[in-house]
């Protein structure tokens, strides 16, 4: 999955915000929160080909059933896009 | 899982949690003293020419930057002096925004050209803060020694062109005030925020004192923050803040509030740190003391020290007990710059705040309108 938008992840002050660089701040003027879930799935976001791979590697992650994880990433992944960040 | 995006929002709560565990949130790097104008309230430009030979190399910003971004630094003011005059600001641009940091710039605008604007278009900053000082040649003269009207709002202009968000900055004294409600009708105009200040410091860091500074007398620049407060707040705010303001006038006419243990928090020294262009950090750009030397003994003990340093400062008591606290805009930097020190409440303030306070009192007993300019000002 190709993430468009130039994006930097930082921790700050035990928060994961995603901060716009490039030209991506034109259209952007903010900053991305993620919480411990969407900050383990922005990491393996580029090398995953299907969201399944995603869900995969959720429930190995963490303690959650199928039906969490599959509910969350859909729910992250389609906010990314709805952003335009996917 | 949550996904959010509000800037304004984030940043408070940036610097709420900043402020918690001592994290530098925001910087401002001033880059540079020198400046193509010539306005007598500034209180950084230097004209020597060692005064240039001092100013920080291109890596000396982007170091002091890395190491603030190691720090948890997320937001970054890039200054002067007018930081455009450097060669290399592009590149510090462009080197602070890879590191993570989210940069706006504060700039005169005259220098803003059509290659500048297509710079900042390639690597669009956060936000550009253009200080309009008027909209006529004459004012300009007088107040930065060169006729610019034209080419700042050419500025204004394309940086709009070129999809960057722009903020006008407008500093008013003796020299521009009458021009107010052409800066306000421009504003509108051009489709951009304003801020507008009527309180000038005394530019004390550069020696010079209040007078020198052409600042208004404290009751037409009460007059003009409240014209600003009109143009700026929906009918509805700005009935709020004349109520609140009627309200502090009325318990001042009783008689002196007890000690508040709250003291009023900048986040100067807390949460954010100014870099001058010599490399001294301050806690805010505008006061002299205290000062660290990161580029002797690193940003983060700097920083810690400002902090340190920054936490003792208490303002006087008699700002702390007085019962107007809540309509006044006292900090310890201006307190400083006042003053000297600490230990006496600043008059001009204390005259501005005053007059703010009864001419919203009057408002509101008046029952307020919204005005579509700065009429009353005069």
């Amino acid at each position: 999955m190709k993430i468009k938008k130039e994006l930097i992840k930082r921790e700050i002050a035990g928060d994961t915000i995603l901060i716009p660089i490039g030209k991506t701040i034109a259209d952007s003027s903010g900053l991305f929160l993620l919480n411990e879930q969407g900050a383990f799935l922005w990491d393996i976001i580029p090398a995953a080909e299907t969201e399944e791979e995603l869900t995969e590697a959720l429930l190995t992650e963490y303690e959650v059933d199928r039906e969490t994880a599959e509910k969350d990433v859909r729910e992250f992944l389609d906010r990314l896009r709805e952003m335009s960040i996917l | 899982m949550t996904i959010n995006r509000e800037e304004p929002i984030f940043s408070t709560y940036l610097h709420e949690k900043g402020a918690r565990f001592g994290i530098p949130i925001s910087g401002n790097f001033e880059l540079t003293a020198g400046c193509n104008f010539r306005c007598p309230m500034c209180y950084v430009r230097e004209d020597s020419a060692s005064c240039r030979e001092k100013e920080l190399t291109t890596a000396q910003w982007l170091g002091l930057a890395e190491e603030a971004v190691r720090q948890g630094m997320v937001f970054a003011l890039l200054t002067g002096g007018e930081p455009l005059i450097r060669r290399d600001f592009f590149e510090i641009l462009r080197g602070m925004k890879r590191l993570g940091l989210l940069v706006t710039i504060n700039t005169n605008g005259s220098l803003i050209d059509r290659e500048a604007a297509m710079r900042f278009a390639e690597d669009p900053p956060l936000r550009v803060n253009i200080s309009l000082y008027g909209t006529e040649d004459s004012t300009y003269l007088r107040m930065c020694g060169q006729p610019c009207r034209e080419k700042v709002l050419d500025g204004i202009r394309l940086l709009k062109q070129a999809g960057i968000d722009v903020r006008l900055n407008v500093s008013l004294t003796e020299e521009n005030a009458d021009d107010f409600d052409g800066i306000l009708r421009t504003a509108r105009e051009l489709g951009v925020h304003i801020k507008a200040s009527a309180y000038m410091y005394p530019p004390v860091r550069v020696g010079k004192d209040a007078a020198s500074s052409c600042r208004l007398d404290p009751d037409r620049a009460a007059a003009l923050t409240v014209a600003y407060d009109r143009f700026r707040l929906s009918e509805e705010s700005f009935r709020l803040r004349a109520g609140r303001m009627k309200e502090i006038a009325r318990r001042t006419d009783g008689a002196a509030a007890g000690l508040s243990k709250r003291e009023k928090k900048c986040r100067a020294g807390r949460t954010g740190f100014w870099i001058t262009w010599d490399g001294r950090m301050l806690p805010c750009g505008l006061m002299t003391a205290p000062v660290a030397y990161p580029l002797k003994v690193g940003f983060t003990a700097a920083w810690e020290q400002i902090k340190r340093e920054t936490a003792r400062i208490t303002l006087p008591d008699g700002c702390r007990s007085c019962p107007k606290r809540d309509a006044c805009f006292i900090c310890a930097a201006i307190c400083s710059a006042e003053t000297g020190g600490y230990r006496r409440s600043p008059e001009y303030v204390c005259r501005m705040t005053e007059s703010v306070m009864h001419r919203m009192a009057d408002a509101a007993a008046c029952g307020v309108t919204q005005r579509e300019n700065a009429e009353e000002t005069r």
